[in-house]
Protein backbone atom coordinates (compact mmCIF):
# COMPACT_ATOMS: atom_id res chain seq x y z
CA UNK A 1 0.00 0.00 0.00
CA UNK A 2 1.85 3.17 -0.86
CA UNK A 3 1.18 6.81 0.50
CA UNK A 4 2.28 5.78 4.06
CA UNK A 5 5.82 5.99 3.48
CA UNK A 6 5.26 8.41 0.61
CA UNK A 7 8.48 11.33 0.10
CA UNK A 8 7.19 14.54 1.44
CA UNK A 9 6.07 17.31 -1.14
CA UNK A 10 6.99 20.31 -1.79
CA UNK A 11 4.11 22.85 -1.17
CA UNK A 12 2.99 26.12 -1.50
CA UNK A 13 1.67 28.26 1.32
CA UNK A 14 -2.26 28.32 -0.32
CA UNK A 15 -2.05 24.27 -0.56
CA UNK A 16 -0.81 23.64 2.94
CA UNK A 17 -3.61 26.31 3.77
CA UNK A 18 -6.40 24.16 1.70
CA UNK A 19 -4.76 20.94 3.28
CA UNK A 20 -5.22 22.18 6.91
CA UNK A 21 -8.58 23.57 6.32
CA UNK A 22 -9.56 20.13 5.09
CA UNK A 23 -8.29 18.52 7.65
CA UNK A 24 -9.76 20.30 10.28
CA UNK A 25 -12.89 20.28 9.17
CA UNK A 26 -12.50 16.66 8.75
CA UNK A 27 -11.53 15.70 12.20
CA UNK A 28 -14.39 18.78 13.87
CA UNK A 29 -17.18 17.30 11.56
CA UNK A 30 -15.90 13.73 12.87
CA UNK A 31 -15.82 13.83 16.23
CA UNK A 32 -17.98 17.25 17.29
CA UNK A 33 -21.51 14.63 17.79
CA UNK A 34 -19.86 12.42 20.26
CA UNK A 35 -17.93 14.77 21.81
CA UNK A 36 -21.19 16.51 22.63
CA UNK A 37 -22.43 13.45 23.35
CA UNK A 38 -19.35 13.14 25.89
CA UNK A 39 -19.89 16.92 27.29
CA UNK A 40 -23.85 16.26 27.70
CA UNK A 41 -23.23 13.12 29.78
CA UNK A 42 -21.61 15.35 32.31
CA UNK A 43 -24.43 18.33 32.35
CA UNK A 44 -26.73 17.92 35.03
CA UNK A 45 -30.30 18.52 33.95
CA UNK A 46 -30.16 22.19 35.47
CA UNK A 47 -26.71 23.00 33.41
CA UNK A 48 -28.54 21.18 30.56
CA UNK A 49 -31.79 23.64 30.27
CA UNK A 50 -30.06 26.92 29.80
CA UNK A 51 -29.88 29.09 26.81
CA UNK A 52 -27.73 30.13 25.46
CA UNK A 53 -25.94 26.61 25.97
CA UNK A 54 -23.47 26.20 28.23
CA UNK A 55 -20.70 24.20 26.56
CA UNK A 56 -18.84 23.09 29.13
CA UNK A 57 -20.12 21.13 32.03
CA UNK A 58 -19.34 22.73 35.40
CA UNK A 59 -18.29 19.81 37.75
CA UNK A 60 -17.12 16.52 36.65
CA UNK A 61 -19.52 14.08 37.89
CA UNK A 62 -20.14 10.70 36.75
CA UNK A 63 -23.64 10.39 38.03
CA UNK A 64 -25.54 9.98 34.95
CA UNK A 65 -23.11 6.89 34.12
CA UNK A 66 -24.36 5.68 37.53
CA UNK A 67 -27.57 5.84 36.56
CA UNK A 68 -27.68 4.16 33.16
CA UNK A 69 -26.47 1.12 35.33
CA UNK A 70 -28.92 1.73 37.82
CA UNK A 71 -32.28 2.86 35.96
CA UNK A 72 -31.46 -0.03 33.07
CA UNK A 73 -29.90 -3.34 33.38
CA UNK A 74 -27.35 -2.16 30.85
CA UNK A 75 -24.55 -4.21 32.23
CA UNK A 76 -26.74 -6.89 30.80
CA UNK A 77 -26.88 -5.39 27.50
CA UNK A 78 -23.51 -4.71 27.14
CA UNK A 79 -22.57 -8.31 28.35
CA UNK A 80 -25.59 -9.54 25.63
CA UNK A 81 -23.77 -7.06 22.75
CA UNK A 82 -20.53 -8.52 23.04
CA UNK A 83 -21.50 -12.48 23.47
CA UNK A 84 -24.03 -11.90 20.53
CA UNK A 85 -21.39 -9.87 18.40
CA UNK A 86 -18.20 -11.79 19.17
CA UNK A 87 -19.72 -15.32 18.40
CA UNK A 88 -21.76 -13.62 15.58
CA UNK A 89 -18.51 -12.70 13.87
CA UNK A 90 -16.66 -16.26 14.71
CA UNK A 91 -19.25 -18.08 13.15
CA UNK A 92 -19.31 -15.91 9.94
CA UNK A 93 -15.34 -15.82 9.77
CA UNK A 94 -15.64 -19.86 9.96
CA UNK A 95 -17.82 -19.92 7.53
CA UNK A 96 -16.63 -17.26 4.96
CA UNK A 97 -13.04 -18.50 4.95
CA UNK A 98 -13.72 -21.47 3.23
CA UNK A 99 -16.39 -19.83 0.99
CA UNK A 100 -13.88 -17.27 -0.10
CA UNK A 101 -10.76 -19.56 -0.11
CA UNK A 102 -13.14 -21.80 -2.49
CA UNK A 103 -13.80 -18.91 -4.74
CA UNK A 104 -10.66 -17.24 -4.56
CA UNK A 105 -8.69 -20.26 -5.58
CA UNK A 106 -10.63 -23.76 -6.40
CA UNK A 107 -12.09 -24.29 -10.41
CA UNK A 108 -15.58 -23.93 -8.83
CA UNK A 109 -18.17 -24.21 -11.67
CA UNK A 110 -20.10 -21.28 -12.23
CA UNK A 111 -17.91 -19.13 -10.03
CA UNK A 112 -18.88 -15.82 -11.25
CA UNK A 113 -22.86 -16.66 -10.87
CA UNK A 114 -21.88 -17.52 -7.21
CA UNK A 115 -20.50 -14.40 -7.09
CA UNK A 116 -23.34 -12.34 -8.38
CA UNK A 117 -25.27 -14.37 -6.19
CA UNK A 118 -22.82 -13.44 -3.02
CA UNK A 119 -23.51 -9.52 -3.83
CA UNK A 120 -26.86 -10.36 -4.58
CA UNK A 121 -28.08 -11.37 -1.07
CA UNK A 122 -26.16 -8.37 0.22
CA UNK A 123 -29.36 -6.36 -1.03
CA UNK A 124 -32.03 -8.15 0.63
CA UNK A 125 -33.33 -5.96 2.74
CA UNK A 126 -33.62 -6.67 6.48
CA UNK A 127 -37.32 -5.12 7.46
CA UNK A 128 -38.34 -8.02 4.79
CA UNK A 129 -36.79 -10.74 6.28
CA UNK A 130 -38.54 -9.58 9.68
CA UNK A 131 -42.05 -11.69 9.95
CA UNK A 132 -40.25 -15.02 8.43
CA UNK A 133 -37.23 -15.02 10.49
CA UNK A 134 -39.53 -14.33 13.41
CA UNK A 135 -42.18 -16.63 12.88
CA UNK A 136 -39.57 -19.09 12.32
CA UNK A 137 -37.43 -18.73 15.07
CA UNK A 138 -40.84 -18.80 17.02
CA UNK A 139 -41.18 -22.37 15.71
CA UNK A 140 -37.75 -23.21 16.79
CA UNK A 141 -38.53 -21.98 20.34
CA UNK A 142 -35.59 -19.43 19.52
CA UNK A 143 -36.84 -16.43 20.16
CA UNK A 144 -35.20 -14.35 23.32
CA UNK A 145 -32.10 -16.38 22.85
CA UNK A 146 -28.92 -15.84 21.44
CA UNK A 147 -28.77 -17.08 18.45
CA UNK A 148 -31.79 -15.57 17.28
CA UNK A 149 -29.13 -12.85 16.78
CA UNK A 150 -26.43 -14.66 15.99
CA UNK A 151 -27.32 -16.72 12.87
CA UNK A 152 -29.12 -13.42 10.77
CA UNK A 153 -25.80 -11.05 11.98
CA UNK A 154 -23.25 -14.06 10.63
CA UNK A 155 -25.83 -14.15 7.69
CA UNK A 156 -26.16 -11.27 6.88
CA UNK A 157 -22.81 -9.84 7.23
CA UNK A 158 -21.45 -13.09 4.94
CA UNK A 159 -21.23 -11.74 1.73
CA UNK A 160 -19.56 -8.81 2.52
CA UNK A 161 -17.35 -11.13 4.24
CA UNK A 162 -16.74 -13.12 1.36
CA UNK A 163 -15.92 -10.63 -1.09
CA UNK A 164 -13.61 -8.53 1.14
CA UNK A 165 -11.62 -12.20 1.55
CA UNK A 166 -11.50 -13.24 -1.84
CA UNK A 167 -10.04 -9.72 -2.94
CA UNK A 168 -7.78 -10.70 0.01
CA UNK A 169 -6.89 -14.50 -1.43
CA UNK A 170 -6.44 -13.31 -4.86
CA UNK A 171 -4.05 -11.04 -4.18
CA UNK A 172 -2.17 -13.99 -2.50
CA UNK A 173 0.85 -15.88 -5.18
CA UNK A 174 -0.27 -18.99 -6.09
CA UNK A 175 3.47 -19.86 -5.99
CA UNK A 176 3.16 -20.05 -2.67
CA UNK A 177 0.79 -22.35 -1.94
CA UNK A 178 1.86 -24.65 -4.86
CA UNK A 179 5.29 -25.00 -2.63
CA UNK A 180 3.97 -25.76 0.22
CA UNK A 181 1.73 -28.35 -1.40
CA UNK A 182 4.74 -29.67 -3.17
CA UNK A 183 6.31 -29.45 0.58
CA UNK A 184 3.55 -32.26 1.22
CA UNK A 185 0.75 -30.60 2.63
CA UNK A 186 -2.43 -30.58 1.61
CA UNK A 187 -4.49 -28.24 0.16
CA UNK A 188 -6.54 -27.21 3.12
CA UNK A 189 -3.01 -27.51 5.09
CA UNK A 190 -1.60 -24.82 2.67
CA UNK A 191 -4.86 -23.11 3.06
CA UNK A 192 -4.31 -23.00 7.14
CA UNK A 193 -0.32 -22.35 7.10
CA UNK A 194 -0.11 -20.37 4.24
CA UNK A 195 -3.17 -18.07 2.74
CA UNK A 196 -4.25 -17.39 6.00
CA UNK A 197 -1.32 -16.10 8.09
CA UNK A 198 -0.77 -13.68 5.19
CA UNK A 199 -4.03 -12.37 4.23
CA UNK A 200 -4.38 -11.21 8.28
CA UNK A 201 -5.41 -8.46 7.80
CA UNK A 202 -8.04 -9.13 5.15
CA UNK A 203 -9.36 -11.38 8.10
CA UNK A 204 -9.10 -9.01 10.40
CA UNK A 205 -10.56 -6.65 8.28
CA UNK A 206 -13.29 -8.93 7.57
CA UNK A 207 -14.21 -9.15 11.70
CA UNK A 208 -13.90 -5.59 12.49
CA UNK A 209 -16.69 -5.30 9.73
CA UNK A 210 -18.86 -8.31 11.01
CA UNK A 211 -18.41 -7.16 14.66
CA UNK A 212 -18.97 -3.42 14.03
CA UNK A 213 -22.12 -4.70 12.05
CA UNK A 214 -23.46 -6.91 14.61
CA UNK A 215 -23.02 -4.71 17.52
CA UNK A 216 -25.09 -1.72 15.49
CA UNK A 217 -28.22 -3.70 14.61
CA UNK A 218 -31.06 -2.21 15.91
CA UNK A 219 -34.11 -3.58 14.15
CA UNK A 220 -33.70 -7.59 14.83
CA UNK A 221 -32.81 -6.59 18.00
CA UNK A 222 -35.71 -4.97 18.83
CA UNK A 223 -38.09 -7.27 17.41
CA UNK A 224 -36.32 -10.72 18.32
CA UNK A 225 -35.09 -10.77 21.86
CA UNK A 226 -38.28 -8.43 23.77
CA UNK A 227 -37.34 -9.83 27.15
CA UNK A 228 -35.33 -6.85 29.02
CA UNK A 229 -33.02 -8.91 29.94
CA UNK A 230 -32.00 -10.70 26.60
CA UNK A 231 -31.85 -6.56 25.13
CA UNK A 232 -29.26 -6.21 23.16
CA UNK A 233 -27.23 -2.20 23.86
CA UNK A 234 -28.89 -0.58 20.26
CA UNK A 235 -32.20 -1.55 22.20
CA UNK A 236 -31.14 -0.69 25.51
CA UNK A 237 -30.20 2.81 24.95
CA UNK A 238 -33.60 3.92 23.40
CA UNK A 239 -34.93 2.60 27.01
CA UNK A 240 -34.68 5.46 29.07
CA UNK A 241 -36.61 7.84 27.36
CA UNK A 242 -40.26 8.34 28.61
CA UNK A 243 -43.37 9.04 26.96
CA UNK A 244 -42.80 12.62 27.02
CA UNK A 245 -39.33 12.98 28.55
CA UNK A 246 -36.18 12.80 26.91
CA UNK A 247 -33.55 12.53 30.14
CA UNK A 248 -31.01 13.59 27.64
CA UNK A 249 -27.91 13.95 29.79
CA UNK A 250 -28.73 10.00 31.19
CA UNK A 251 -29.12 9.00 27.47
CA UNK A 252 -26.20 10.93 26.53
CA UNK A 253 -24.44 9.09 29.02
CA UNK A 254 -26.00 5.65 27.75
CA UNK A 255 -25.23 6.73 24.17
CA UNK A 256 -21.30 7.08 25.28
CA UNK A 257 -20.70 3.52 26.54
CA UNK A 258 -22.77 1.95 23.97
CA UNK A 259 -20.10 3.36 21.53
CA UNK A 260 -17.02 2.39 23.26
CA UNK A 261 -16.45 -0.67 21.89
CA UNK A 262 -16.75 0.30 18.10
CA UNK A 263 -14.60 3.48 18.79
CA UNK A 264 -11.61 1.47 20.50
CA UNK A 265 -11.79 -1.01 17.50
CA UNK A 266 -11.70 2.11 15.41
CA UNK A 267 -8.76 3.58 17.29
CA UNK A 268 -6.88 0.47 17.20
CA UNK A 269 -7.20 -1.04 14.20
CA UNK A 270 -7.87 2.16 12.30
CA UNK A 271 -4.36 2.03 9.84
CA UNK A 272 -5.24 -1.60 8.98
CA UNK A 273 -8.54 -1.55 8.37
CA UNK A 274 -8.26 1.52 6.16
CA UNK A 275 -6.00 -0.48 4.59
CA UNK A 276 -8.00 -3.41 4.23
CA UNK A 277 -10.84 -1.77 3.94
CA UNK A 278 -9.56 0.51 0.84
CA UNK A 279 -8.04 -2.62 -0.75
CA UNK A 280 -10.78 -5.21 -0.31
CA UNK A 281 -14.31 -2.61 -1.03
CA UNK A 282 -13.33 -1.41 -4.52
CA UNK A 283 -11.68 -4.85 -6.00
CA UNK A 284 -15.21 -6.65 -4.78
CA UNK B 1 -10.74 -37.80 1.40
CA UNK B 2 -14.22 -40.00 1.50
CA UNK B 3 -16.97 -39.24 -0.99
CA UNK B 4 -20.25 -40.17 -0.06
CA UNK B 5 -22.50 -40.60 -2.74
CA UNK B 6 -25.23 -37.84 -1.94
CA UNK B 7 -27.76 -36.91 -4.47
CA UNK B 8 -26.69 -33.49 -4.78
CA UNK B 9 -25.01 -32.47 -7.88
CA UNK B 10 -21.43 -32.69 -8.16
CA UNK B 11 -19.88 -29.24 -9.30
CA UNK B 12 -18.00 -30.99 -12.46
CA UNK B 13 -15.92 -29.73 -14.98
CA UNK B 14 -14.23 -31.25 -18.35
CA UNK B 15 -12.38 -33.12 -16.11
CA UNK B 16 -8.98 -34.02 -17.22
CA UNK B 17 -7.43 -35.52 -13.86
CA UNK B 18 -8.53 -37.24 -10.87
CA UNK B 19 -7.54 -34.43 -9.07
CA UNK B 20 -10.23 -32.06 -11.13
CA UNK B 21 -12.93 -34.17 -9.23
CA UNK B 22 -11.33 -33.90 -5.90
CA UNK B 23 -10.84 -29.99 -6.04
CA UNK B 24 -14.81 -30.20 -6.82
CA UNK B 25 -15.94 -32.22 -4.40
CA UNK B 26 -13.58 -29.69 -2.34
CA UNK B 27 -14.98 -26.69 -3.23
CA UNK B 28 -18.34 -28.11 -2.54
CA UNK B 29 -17.70 -29.18 0.67
CA UNK B 30 -15.96 -25.43 1.29
CA UNK B 31 -19.03 -23.70 -0.22
CA UNK B 32 -21.63 -25.52 1.46
CA UNK B 33 -21.87 -23.88 5.06
CA UNK B 34 -21.84 -20.60 3.70
CA UNK B 35 -25.29 -21.56 1.26
CA UNK B 36 -27.09 -23.12 3.65
CA UNK B 37 -26.19 -20.13 6.23
CA UNK B 38 -27.38 -17.86 3.20
CA UNK B 39 -30.11 -19.83 1.96
CA UNK B 40 -31.07 -21.25 5.74
CA UNK B 41 -31.04 -17.59 7.16
CA UNK B 42 -31.81 -15.02 4.41
CA UNK B 43 -33.20 -16.64 0.73
CA UNK B 44 -35.88 -19.17 2.25
CA UNK B 45 -37.47 -16.03 4.75
CA UNK B 46 -37.10 -13.70 1.31
CA UNK B 47 -39.38 -16.84 -0.53
CA UNK B 48 -41.32 -16.54 2.36
CA UNK B 49 -42.49 -13.05 2.24
CA UNK B 50 -42.67 -13.51 -1.25
CA UNK B 51 -45.01 -16.09 -0.80
CA UNK B 52 -46.79 -14.39 2.01
CA UNK B 53 -47.86 -11.17 -0.57
CA UNK B 54 -50.32 -13.40 -1.94
CA UNK B 55 -52.24 -14.09 1.38
CA UNK B 56 -54.38 -12.27 3.75
CA UNK B 57 -52.65 -12.60 6.83
CA UNK B 58 -53.43 -10.35 9.80
CA UNK B 59 -52.94 -10.97 13.52
CA UNK B 60 -55.43 -8.45 14.61
CA UNK B 61 -58.37 -10.29 12.47
CA UNK B 62 -57.60 -14.02 13.24
CA UNK B 63 -61.64 -14.55 12.44
CA UNK B 64 -61.23 -13.88 8.77
CA UNK B 65 -57.76 -16.57 8.68
CA UNK B 66 -55.66 -16.94 6.83
CA UNK B 67 -57.03 -17.10 2.68
CA UNK B 68 -55.08 -16.94 -0.45
CA UNK B 69 -56.01 -13.57 -2.06
CA UNK B 70 -53.74 -13.59 -5.21
CA UNK B 71 -53.28 -10.55 -5.96
CA UNK B 72 -55.32 -7.93 -4.18
CA UNK B 73 -52.51 -6.54 -1.28
CA UNK B 74 -50.99 -5.35 -4.77
CA UNK B 75 -54.03 -3.55 -5.67
CA UNK B 76 -54.42 -2.40 -2.41
CA UNK B 77 -51.02 -1.30 -2.11
CA UNK B 78 -51.07 0.84 -5.79
CA UNK B 79 -54.06 2.77 -4.54
CA UNK B 80 -52.63 3.24 -0.68
CA UNK B 81 -51.67 7.19 -0.50
CA UNK B 82 -49.43 5.88 2.33
CA UNK B 83 -47.50 3.71 0.53
CA UNK B 84 -47.49 6.35 -2.42
CA UNK B 85 -46.03 9.10 0.74
CA UNK B 86 -43.27 6.46 1.88
CA UNK B 87 -42.19 5.57 -1.71
CA UNK B 88 -41.91 9.23 -2.71
CA UNK B 89 -40.05 10.29 0.69
CA UNK B 90 -37.68 7.62 0.38
CA UNK B 91 -36.75 8.62 -3.32
CA UNK B 92 -36.79 11.50 -1.59
CA UNK B 93 -34.29 11.07 1.08
CA UNK B 94 -32.42 8.37 -1.31
CA UNK B 95 -31.26 11.22 -3.88
CA UNK B 96 -30.67 14.17 -1.67
CA UNK B 97 -28.50 11.60 0.70
CA UNK B 98 -26.74 9.95 -1.84
CA UNK B 99 -25.97 13.39 -3.65
CA UNK B 100 -24.74 14.99 -0.13
CA UNK B 101 -22.96 11.79 0.80
CA UNK B 102 -20.28 12.62 -2.08
CA UNK B 103 -20.26 15.74 -2.01
CA UNK B 104 -19.14 15.69 1.78
CA UNK B 105 -16.88 12.06 1.05
CA UNK B 106 -14.69 13.40 -1.45
CA UNK B 107 -13.45 16.05 -0.19
CA UNK B 108 -13.23 13.69 3.02
CA UNK B 109 -11.17 11.50 1.06
CA UNK B 110 -8.92 13.95 -0.57
CA UNK B 111 -8.28 15.70 3.21
CA UNK B 112 -7.32 11.97 4.37
CA UNK B 113 -5.43 11.33 1.63
CA UNK B 114 -2.30 12.58 1.89
CA UNK B 115 0.31 12.19 4.42
CA UNK B 116 0.67 14.53 7.81
CA UNK B 117 1.48 14.66 11.60
CA UNK B 118 -2.87 14.17 12.17
CA UNK B 119 -2.98 11.44 9.50
CA UNK B 120 -4.08 8.77 12.27
CA UNK B 121 -7.15 11.30 14.31
CA UNK B 122 -8.12 11.79 10.25
CA UNK B 123 -8.33 8.48 10.23
CA UNK B 124 -10.49 7.90 13.14
CA UNK B 125 -12.32 11.27 12.09
CA UNK B 126 -13.46 8.90 8.87
CA UNK B 127 -14.35 5.99 10.28
CA UNK B 128 -15.97 6.97 13.22
CA UNK B 129 -19.31 8.02 11.64
CA UNK B 130 -19.15 5.08 9.68
CA UNK B 131 -18.85 2.64 12.67
CA UNK B 132 -21.23 4.77 14.88
CA UNK B 133 -24.55 2.80 15.40
CA UNK B 134 -27.37 4.36 13.38
CA UNK B 135 -29.47 4.36 16.00
CA UNK B 136 -27.18 6.48 18.14
CA UNK B 137 -26.67 8.49 15.42
CA UNK B 138 -30.29 9.27 14.95
CA UNK B 139 -30.71 10.30 18.89
CA UNK B 140 -27.45 12.46 18.80
CA UNK B 141 -28.59 14.19 15.79
CA UNK B 142 -31.83 14.82 17.39
CA UNK B 143 -30.44 16.45 20.60
CA UNK B 144 -27.99 18.23 18.60
CA UNK B 145 -31.10 19.75 16.40
CA UNK B 146 -33.15 19.84 19.66
CA UNK B 147 -35.44 23.34 19.85
CA UNK B 148 -34.66 24.86 23.30
CA UNK B 149 -31.06 23.01 24.28
CA UNK B 150 -29.91 22.12 20.82
CA UNK B 151 -26.45 23.59 20.24
CA UNK B 152 -27.31 24.05 16.47
CA UNK B 153 -29.64 26.33 17.22
CA UNK B 154 -27.38 27.79 19.89
CA UNK B 155 -24.69 28.19 17.05
CA UNK B 156 -27.08 30.17 14.44
CA UNK B 157 -28.04 32.03 17.06
CA UNK B 158 -24.83 33.35 18.10
CA UNK B 159 -23.81 33.82 14.52
CA UNK B 160 -26.67 35.70 14.26
CA UNK B 161 -27.93 33.57 11.31
CA UNK B 162 -31.08 33.27 12.67
CA UNK B 163 -33.21 35.16 14.91
CA UNK B 164 -34.93 32.77 17.45
CA UNK B 165 -34.11 29.34 17.97
CA UNK B 166 -35.58 27.03 15.01
CA UNK B 167 -37.98 24.37 15.35
CA UNK B 168 -36.07 21.52 13.70
CA UNK B 169 -37.58 18.71 14.40
CA UNK B 170 -41.51 19.59 14.82
CA UNK B 171 -41.44 21.96 11.79
CA UNK B 172 -42.22 19.29 8.46
CA UNK B 173 -39.29 21.23 6.24
CA UNK B 174 -36.71 21.82 8.59
CA UNK B 175 -37.46 17.90 9.71
CA UNK B 176 -36.58 16.91 6.17
CA UNK B 177 -33.08 19.11 6.35
CA UNK B 178 -32.52 17.82 9.96
CA UNK B 179 -32.65 13.82 8.69
CA UNK B 180 -30.82 14.88 5.40
CA UNK B 181 -28.08 16.10 7.77
CA UNK B 182 -27.73 13.19 9.61
CA UNK B 183 -27.52 10.83 7.17
CA UNK B 184 -25.10 12.41 5.21
CA UNK B 185 -22.96 12.87 8.40
CA UNK B 186 -23.04 9.17 8.94
CA UNK B 187 -22.81 7.47 5.33
CA UNK B 188 -20.24 10.23 3.54
CA UNK B 189 -17.47 7.79 5.58
CA UNK B 190 -18.76 4.94 3.48
CA UNK B 191 -18.28 7.08 0.31
CA UNK B 192 -14.62 8.60 1.25
CA UNK B 193 -13.73 5.41 1.95
CA UNK B 194 -14.00 3.61 -0.98
CA UNK B 195 -12.93 6.86 -2.78
CA UNK B 196 -9.80 6.66 -0.17
CA UNK B 197 -8.85 3.09 -2.50
CA UNK B 198 -9.13 4.45 -5.41
CA UNK B 199 -7.24 7.08 -4.82
CA UNK B 200 -4.36 5.28 -3.37
CA UNK B 201 -4.63 3.01 -6.83
CA UNK B 202 -3.62 6.34 -8.39
CA UNK B 203 0.27 7.03 -9.10
CA UNK B 204 1.59 10.35 -7.64
CA UNK B 205 4.11 10.37 -10.99
CA UNK B 206 0.66 10.87 -13.37
CA UNK B 207 -0.69 14.41 -11.39
CA UNK B 208 2.69 15.36 -10.75
CA UNK B 209 3.58 14.90 -14.66
CA UNK B 210 0.46 17.23 -15.40
CA UNK B 211 1.77 19.80 -13.37
CA UNK B 212 5.01 19.65 -15.11
CA UNK B 213 3.13 20.31 -17.92
CA UNK B 214 1.30 23.15 -16.31
CA UNK B 215 -1.81 22.15 -15.30
CA UNK B 216 -3.35 23.46 -12.26
CA UNK B 217 -4.00 21.26 -8.72
CA UNK B 218 -8.04 21.48 -9.75
CA UNK B 219 -7.48 20.94 -13.38
CA UNK B 220 -5.49 18.20 -12.62
CA UNK B 221 -8.16 16.94 -10.01
CA UNK B 222 -10.83 17.28 -12.24
CA UNK B 223 -8.97 16.06 -15.80
CA UNK B 224 -6.75 12.97 -14.27
CA UNK B 225 -8.31 12.09 -11.10
CA UNK B 226 -11.75 12.07 -11.42
CA UNK B 227 -11.89 10.22 -14.55
CA UNK B 228 -9.60 7.56 -12.51
CA UNK B 229 -11.69 7.20 -9.77
CA UNK B 230 -14.92 6.57 -12.03
CA UNK B 231 -15.34 2.52 -10.90
CA UNK B 232 -14.82 3.15 -7.45
CA UNK B 233 -17.22 6.34 -7.63
CA UNK B 234 -19.85 3.37 -9.25
CA UNK B 235 -19.29 0.98 -6.62
CA UNK B 236 -19.84 3.59 -3.89
CA UNK B 237 -22.93 4.96 -5.88
CA UNK B 238 -24.59 1.59 -5.77
CA UNK B 239 -23.77 0.38 -2.32
CA UNK B 240 -25.10 3.76 -1.12
CA UNK B 241 -28.07 3.78 -3.17
CA UNK B 242 -29.01 0.47 -2.44
CA UNK B 243 -28.59 1.31 1.45
CA UNK B 244 -30.37 4.74 1.02
CA UNK B 245 -33.47 2.89 -0.57
CA UNK B 246 -33.66 0.55 2.82
CA UNK B 247 -32.89 3.43 5.66
CA UNK B 248 -34.54 2.50 8.57
CA UNK B 249 -32.40 3.45 11.98
CA UNK B 250 -32.88 6.83 11.92
CA UNK B 251 -35.89 7.86 10.03
CA UNK B 252 -37.26 5.39 12.99
CA UNK B 253 -35.41 7.42 15.89
CA UNK B 254 -36.23 10.75 14.75
CA UNK B 255 -40.41 9.96 14.12
CA UNK B 256 -40.31 9.01 17.85
CA UNK B 257 -38.82 12.90 18.57
CA UNK B 258 -40.09 14.59 15.81
CA UNK B 259 -44.08 15.54 15.05
CA UNK B 260 -43.66 16.19 11.60
CA UNK B 261 -43.73 12.58 11.23
CA UNK B 262 -45.65 11.87 7.64
CA UNK B 263 -42.42 13.50 5.64
CA UNK B 264 -40.41 11.47 7.25
CA UNK B 265 -42.12 8.33 6.93
CA UNK B 266 -39.80 5.98 4.59
CA UNK B 267 -40.43 2.58 2.81
CA UNK B 268 -38.50 0.58 5.53
CA UNK B 269 -40.15 2.20 8.55
CA UNK B 270 -43.72 1.95 6.69
CA UNK B 271 -43.19 -2.01 6.83
CA UNK B 272 -41.65 -1.93 9.87
CA UNK B 273 -45.06 -0.54 11.34
CA UNK B 274 -47.38 -2.12 9.09
CA UNK B 275 -45.78 -5.81 10.59
CA UNK B 276 -45.21 -5.11 14.13
CA UNK B 277 -47.46 -2.49 15.32
CA UNK B 278 -50.67 -3.29 12.64
CA UNK B 279 -49.71 -6.78 12.66
CA UNK B 280 -50.52 -7.09 8.86
CA UNK B 281 -47.81 -9.82 8.06
CA UNK B 282 -49.76 -10.08 4.36
CA UNK B 283 -49.76 -6.72 3.27
CA UNK B 284 -46.25 -5.65 4.93
CA UNK B 285 -44.90 -8.92 3.15
CA UNK B 286 -46.03 -7.33 -0.12
CA UNK B 287 -44.64 -3.88 1.04
CA UNK B 288 -41.73 -5.79 1.53
CA UNK B 289 -41.68 -7.05 -2.23
CA UNK B 290 -42.07 -3.84 -3.33
CA UNK B 291 -38.97 -2.50 -1.32
CA UNK B 292 -36.92 -5.56 -2.58
CA UNK B 293 -37.63 -4.58 -6.31
CA UNK B 294 -36.52 -0.99 -5.61
CA UNK B 295 -33.50 -2.32 -4.04
CA UNK B 296 -33.19 -4.98 -7.26
CA UNK B 297 -33.75 -2.51 -9.83
CA UNK B 298 -30.65 -1.01 -8.06
CA UNK B 299 -28.47 -3.80 -8.40
CA UNK B 300 -29.45 -4.99 -11.95
CA UNK B 301 -27.39 -1.61 -12.92
CA UNK B 302 -25.01 -2.60 -10.29
CA UNK B 303 -24.40 -5.89 -12.03
CA UNK B 304 -24.60 -4.28 -15.58
CA UNK B 305 -21.97 -1.75 -14.55
CA UNK B 306 -19.86 -4.35 -13.37
CA UNK B 307 -19.97 -6.81 -16.45
CA UNK B 308 -19.95 -3.64 -18.85
CA UNK B 309 -16.08 -2.84 -16.19
CA UNK B 310 -15.30 -6.13 -16.98
CA UNK B 311 -15.37 -6.03 -20.91
CA UNK B 312 -13.62 -2.62 -21.38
Amino acid sequence: MSGETAAPERLSAGDKAVRWAGLTALIIGGFFPLVWMILTSLKTEAELQKFPVQYLPGALDAANYARVFSEQPFARFFFNSMTVSLLSTLLCIAVAVPAAYALARLQVWGRSALLTAVVAFSMFPVVSLLVPLFRLFRGLDLLNSYPALILPYAALSLPVAILTLVAFFSAIPRDLEAAAMIDGTSRVGALWRVVLPLSAPGVVTAALLIFVNSWNEFLLALSFNTKLDMRTVSVGVTLYQGEFAFPWPLIAAAVVIATIPVVALIAIFQRRFVAGLTAGGVKA
Amino acid sequence: MTQKNIAVPVPRRKGRSKGDTSEGWLAFWLLMPAALLLCGVLLFPMLTTIRDSFFFNKLTEPFNGQPFVGLKNYVQMFGDPRFGTSLRNTLFFAVLTVGGSFLVGIPMALAAHNPSRVRGIARVALLLPWAMPPVMTGLIFAWLFNAQYGVFNDILVRLHIVQAPLLWLSTPGLAVVAMVVTIVWKTSSFVALIVLGGLQGIPRELTEAAEVDGATRVQSFFRIILPLLAPSLAVAFIFRSISAVQVFDIPYTFIQQAPAQGLLETLGVYIYRTSIEFLDFGYAATLSVALFAVSLAVTAIYVRFVRDGAST
